[in-house]
């Protein structure tokens, strides 16, 4: 921890101790502001005082964000910006963690990071030279372009908006470029329909495309450097006099505030925007839009989330930590190994033809039923995971297949189900801790997806780990309770007809040893109907 | 007195009934969600009953296992993976 010192001139600011948590600042009666955090003079983060701090005797302090803590480790000259007026409010060499040399904060490539509003850890702009730019404005003018050609009237939306107009350019603190448009259709299941439709056309236009949610999608675009970035665009509607777009805006609004289009300036080329843009900036971003905020947070009100969240939302339930921790640890400790679980259904099914893994992960299940002369179709959301699989599949000439799919993408399943139901009798579905990750949405899809390709012909077998009703209990996996879940089955006519309990280490467990509980459930599901 | 004990009662029942509307709201906020969580699924299916269902039903077994590859492969997210 370095000395408190304090601060020359601080108009707001009293003094600032730094440490490994974070840094001690005494503020009395200040009121709250958006202050900039530098490390060698480049831009890392911001906080408000207020907001973004919790007490700590008469002081505030502001923690690492935890996207930051991995680079803490050294020495740098840190500076404390007022963001609205530039002014110093702190600066001195200090030295965190336990490394020596100066602390980057960068990719594996040397691209210099920093964290946008929602704190996450991007390529800012601030960092990128104009001959970076240059590709996302083509890509700009080329996703305007194509989401014309399939209908509908983009415009900026957003951060990339409220620069254009504000500035003129790209905000420094920003990372992504956003687009929106405001469909013809007045209701929430016909601007969803529509949005699938748009996904469809822009994959057909060779666009690589993320979808978010049932009204926003990601388009993927390749900078000059290969490097990969996403333009997000999100869908709206106008319904009786509100205007409701995704992510956050729901507001009273008429359509001749948006059209006919005008035209924006971002970077020295020109975009469509709304057209009185700054009635969309003031209902994404309040009045007070035009103050620059580099950690803004959005205070959409209660009734517009709910209308969001439950017309538009609830598709990647349980993706995202996943994503996280995919990303933190990209190999993760998976062992290379069949799982017990596949064996176990192996042994109980000689002459299975077909098997399906929902969330094959890594494929190493797949892989070992390919190797047995069963035809196997790994399936998951992350292709990433399976792509050495995938690969290896090809050069040993094994009959595995790999595929993305969305547990809680309704037609992502039904096509899944439908290809995989043709495949050669008998089938098996297996899904090992699938259940337990996903939500009870995700789970019918399961069932649903599970019953296509098994009934007549197989079986689906589950392992989970579950709980009694009214139980505690503390595990990485969240448990789930039993009796709901065979309900759930039984109301899509599935049955299970026989059951295991295993412990932890899934070891089988004797028939006295089954109190209080197993802790891990093996189930085999057959279909009524 | 029982003008006291009828407004007590009175009171008691007034509060019974607050609690109780409390309880039924939040179950309406549940429901008007479901409700809601109906739009998005019935588009799924409607998209798959155009793109899917009413090609596969007029066209013989090799354009099926086609239908159902280009319907996959626009649902899918990017096959990036494969190149990559």
């Amino acid at each position: 921890m370095s000395e408190r010192q304090t601060v020359a001139g601080g108009r707001e600011v009293g003094s600032v101790a730094v440490s490994d948590e974070g840094l001690l600042v005494r503020c009395p009666g200040a009121r709250d502001f958006a202050v900039d955090v530098l490390f060698d003079g480049r831009r890392i983060a911001s906080f408000w005082l207020r907001r973004d701090t919790v007490a700590r005797g008469g002081d505030v302090l502001y923690r690492w964000p935890a996207p930051l803590q991995r680079f803490l480790h050294g020495t740098t000259e840190l500076s404390l910006v007022d963001h609205v007026s530039g002014t110093d409010l702190y600066r001195a060499e200090v030295t965190l963690g336990t490394g020596a040399g100066r602390i980057r904060v960068q990719d594996r490539q040397g691209n210099p990071l920093g964290l946008d509003k929602s704190n996450r850890l991007s390529r800012l702009f601030t960092s990128r030279s104009a001959e970076h730019l240059e590709p996302l404005l083509d890509a700009i003018g080329t996703v305007v372009a194509a989401l014309e050609e399939a209908g509908v009237r983009p415009f900026l939306a957003y951060g990339t908006l409220l620069g254009a107009v504000r500035q003129g350019g790209f905000i420094g603190h920003d990372s992504d470029a956003d687009l929106g448009y405001v469909s013809e259709c007045d209701h929430p299941f016909d601007a969803s329909w529509e949005s699938l439709r748009l996904q469809r056309r822009l994959t057909r236009m060779g666009f690589e495309v993320s979808r978010y949610s049932g009204l926003a999608f990601k388009v993927v675009i390749r900078e000059s450097d290969g490097s990969p970035r996403g333009l997000d665009v999100f869908g709206g509607f106008l319904r009786e006099g509100t205007l409701y777009l995704m992510g956050e805006v729901g507001r009273r609004f008429e359509r001749a505030w948006l059209e006919p289009r005008s035209e924006v300036t971002l970077a020295g080329r020109t975009f469509p925007a709304p057209r009185e843009p700054e009635r969309l900036l003031e209902a994404m971003y309040g009045p007070g839009w035009r103050v620059p905020d580099p950690a803004y947070k959005f205070q959409t009100p209660r009734w517009v989330q709910r209308r969001l969240s439950g017309w538009f939302r609830g598709t990647r339930v349980g993706l995202d930590a996943r994503w996280q921790r995919l990303h933190v640890s990209p190999t993760e400790s998976t062992p290379e190994e069949p799982s017990d679980f596949v064996r176990w259904v192996l042994e109980r099914e000689p002459g299975v033809r077909s098997a399906v893994d929902v969330g094959c992960g890594t494929g190493r299940d797949a892989l070992f039923l390919a190797r047995r002369g069963v035809s196997a179709h790994g399936l998951d959301y992350f292709p990433r995971a399976f792509r050495a699989a995938d690969r290896r599949a090809t050069r040993k000439n094994l009959d595995a297949t790999f595929a993305w799919m969305n547990l809680t993408e309704l037609r992502s399943v039904l096509v899944t189900g439908a290809t995989l139901s043709r495949a050669p009798g008998p089938r098996v579905v297996l899904a090992r801790h699938v259940v337990e990750a996903t939500d009870r949405n995700g789970r019918e899809n399961l069932f649903r997806l599970a019953k296509m390709v098994t009934r007549g012909s197989g079986r689906f077998y589950l392992q989970l780990r579950g709980t009694r009703r009214g139980a505690t209990g503390s595990s990485d996996i969240p448990r789930l309770d039993l009796d709901r879940l065979r309900a759930q089955l039984a109301a899509r006519g599935g049955r299970v007809v026989e059951e295991l309990g295993l412990d932890s280490q899934e070891h089988r467990l004797a028939g006295q040893e089954l109190r209080p509980s197993p802790r891990i459930h093996r189930w085999v599901v057959t279909w009524d109907d | 007195m029982g003008g006291h004990m009828g407004r007590l009662n009175d009171l008691k029942k007034g509060y019974h009934s607050v609690v109780g509307l409390r309880g039924r709201l939040a179950d309406l906020e549940e429901e008007i969600q479901e409700c809601r969580q109906v739009n998005l699924r019935l588009a799924e299916l409607c998209d798959v009953m155009m793109e899917l269902l009413l090609p596969v039903a007029e066209r013989d077994e090799a354009e099926v296992a086609a239908i159902l590859a280009r319907y996959r492969t626009d649902v899918s997210e990017p096959l990036r993976w494969r190149s990559g």
